[in-house]
């Protein structure tokens, strides 16, 4: 593993029903922003999936920096946020970060505060709107200061306001000895916040770099163009980007889309 | 060890919110309550003492508490399974131990409210409203008193338990609320008549009667029916027993419930692992 790499991820294959979704991945997540970008089932969850060790790979590996530590491995070193927010609705926010506060030991008052939620602590989680539902998720996904923060399409279903609060929040976790992996469609905000991008198409890491190298090396403005001097081109018409749209919010995964190879549409979006 | 407790200490107490907030719940404890209370009533035991009153329940308590103890587990893991929060919480170093069970000991304590509660009030009831009865007394001879229905409740409760463990396994094997029903019923139709319907199969095939109490304390229902006879209704008409082997029976339930958290671990455990050995198969396959 590399100096500055928190996590290595090595010939990483994933299938669904024999479909490859992740096909011998190999990339590195260093301190910073990290996203993670590529059209409708490109295999972006299934990656953050295994990264967080929610999925586990059929071929392939993922070492983590902390794996040597030397503190027996007991306290949180990833933080997750799925792409369906999971928690029980008739919790309330602080009660549900009281839960996961009480497993490491943190501060579930602070983590509202941290993602602008102290307001809607007594609020049932059923009650709050999607976008404070995905600011509860990110505030329960870095409770403990886990060394990687991966966050599964935080935007998706917001608000411009709610993506930019979102994004920040996240952005404000990510230091020198911190990642915070993020997957999203709002090119937008990834050009602002972003350190390094990764590209996924078709199960296969297309680019992967510093976010200002990429751009050096395409000749491109931003990372707008850089997706579609990468991707885009190989697709016919349209694209979800910057429409906010998610592979899909209703918990369905990368496999689904994937259930069959003619329905592999790199970049299209039927909305 | 601390970090264990404190593991099962934080998804107990959130379980027990969950539970809590579950009107359901409530409905239906109130409802075996009514139930119980019938039952005795119209039986006649309520009136009589603790003795004819367990008489009066026994065969409804082996159908309505495994019902009820499967309606309290058979989602017990797999909500959070299905919803992904189960991921969520691996993060957090939770060991599938723990999180097990602190699921299941607030389920347990869920149960004693759920069905403890309605028959230590029919148990006060009895105690309040219990009086002489020759045509009862005629054929429950012998000793009544209220430390044999705290016997008969401490049994339902353990009986309760074993198929709330196994409840929870299935929880755990279930990929989705209508799966969970339906292996949850198999489980309940099996427990329930299943056992029962096997040793009479063995009897016909040859087994010897003086097997029965041996063979009787395998399934929760003979088990627990074994220990009501031998322990509480015993008592009062038949001192030396002979219905059933307790350690046997005790340890049968027991058995019922550990088994119940093992197959609940070991599937929680496993599974993404076994659904990547079917994936590769299947890969191979397909290459030829």
């Amino acid at each position: 593993m590399s100096e500055r790499a928190l996590a290595e991820v090595v010939d990483l294959t994933r299938t669904y029903s024999g479909i490859r979704v992740l096909d011998e991945v190999s990339l590195s997540i260093s301190s910073g922003i990290t996203t993670i970008i590529g059209p409708n089932g490109s295999g972006k969850s299934t990656l953050l999936g295994v990264l967080t060790g929610a999925v586990e790979p059929t071929a392939g590996t993922v070492r983590h920096a902390h794996e040597d530590s030397a503190d027996g491995g007991n306290d949180k070193r990833i933080g997750y946020l799925p792409q369906r927010v999971p928690f029980r609705g008739e919790f309330t926010a602080r009660e549900t970060l009281g839960f996961y506060a009480a497993l490491v030991g943190d501060d579930p008052d602070a983590a509202l505060a941290d993602v602008g939620l102290s307001d809607a602590g007594d609020r049932r989680v059923a009650a709050l709107s999607g976008g404070m539902r995905r600011l509860l998720g990110i505030a329960q996904a870095t409770l403990g200061d886990p060394t990687i923060a991966v966050l599964d399409e935080p935007t998706s279903g917001l608000d411009p306001d709610m993506r930019e609060r979102a994004f920040r929040a996240a952005a404000a976790r990510a230091s020198d000895d911190t990642a915070v992996v993020v997957s999203s469609h709002d090119l937008d905000l990834i050009d602002t916040y972003a350190d390094d991008v990764i590209i996924l198409d078709r199960g296969r890491v297309a680019v992967e770099g510093s976010r200002d190298r990429l751009i050096d090396d395409y000749g491109v403005d931003d990372v707008k163009d850089l997706y579609r001097a990468v991707v885009s081109d190989r697709a016919d018409t349209g694209s979800d980007l910057d429409a906010g749209d998610t592979d899909s919010d209703d918990g369905t995964k990368d496999r689904d889309e994937t259930a069959s190879e003619s329905v592999h549409v790199t970049g299209v979006s039927d909305r | 060890m601390s970090r264990l407790l404190t593991d099962i200490g934080a998804v107990c107490r959130r379980e027990l919110v969950t539970v809590r907030r579950t009107p359901g719940y409530a409905v239906l404890a109130a409802g075996l309550l009514v139930v119980l209370g019938a039952l005795v009533a119209v039986g006649g035991g309520g009136g009589t003492g603790f003795v004819p009153a367990v008489v009066d329940l026994l065969l409804p308590t082996e159908i309505l508490v495994p019902l009820l103890a499967v309606v309290l587990g058979y989602r017990a893991l797999l909500t959070d399974a299905t919803s992904g929060e189960f991921a969520v919480i691996r993060t957090y170093h939770v060991s599938t131990v723990g999180y097990v069970l602190g699921v299941l000991l607030a389920r347990v304590a869920a149960l004693v409210a759920i069905v403890g509660v309605p028959f230590a009030l029919v148990g006060l009831y009895v105690w309040l409203t219990a009086a002489p009865d020759t045509g009862i007394f005629a054929t429950h001879s012998g000793a009544d008193s209220p430390l044999l229905f705290v016997r008969f409740l401490a049994f339902v409760l353990l009986f309760g338990t074993a198929y709330l463990s196994v409840s929870a396994a299935v929880s755990a094997i279930a990929s989705s609320r209508r799966s969970a029903i339906a292996i949850g019923l198999l489980a309940l139709l099996i427990g329930v008549l299943g056992g029962d319907l096997a040793i009479l199969r063995s009897l016909a095939g040859g087994a010897s009667p003086g097997e029965i109490p041996g063979l009787l304390a395998l399934t929760p229902n003979g088990a627990f029916r074994g220990l009501v006879f031998e322990h509480v209704i015993g008592v009062a008409f038949a001192p030396n027993g002979g219905f059933v082997q307790t350690g046997r029976a005790v340890g049968s339930l027991v058995g019922w419930i550990l088994a119940g958290i093992v197959v609940a671990v070991t599937t929680l455990t496993y599974a993404t692992r076994v659904d990547v050995v079917v994936e590769r198969a299947r890969e191979r396959l397909l290459e030829y």
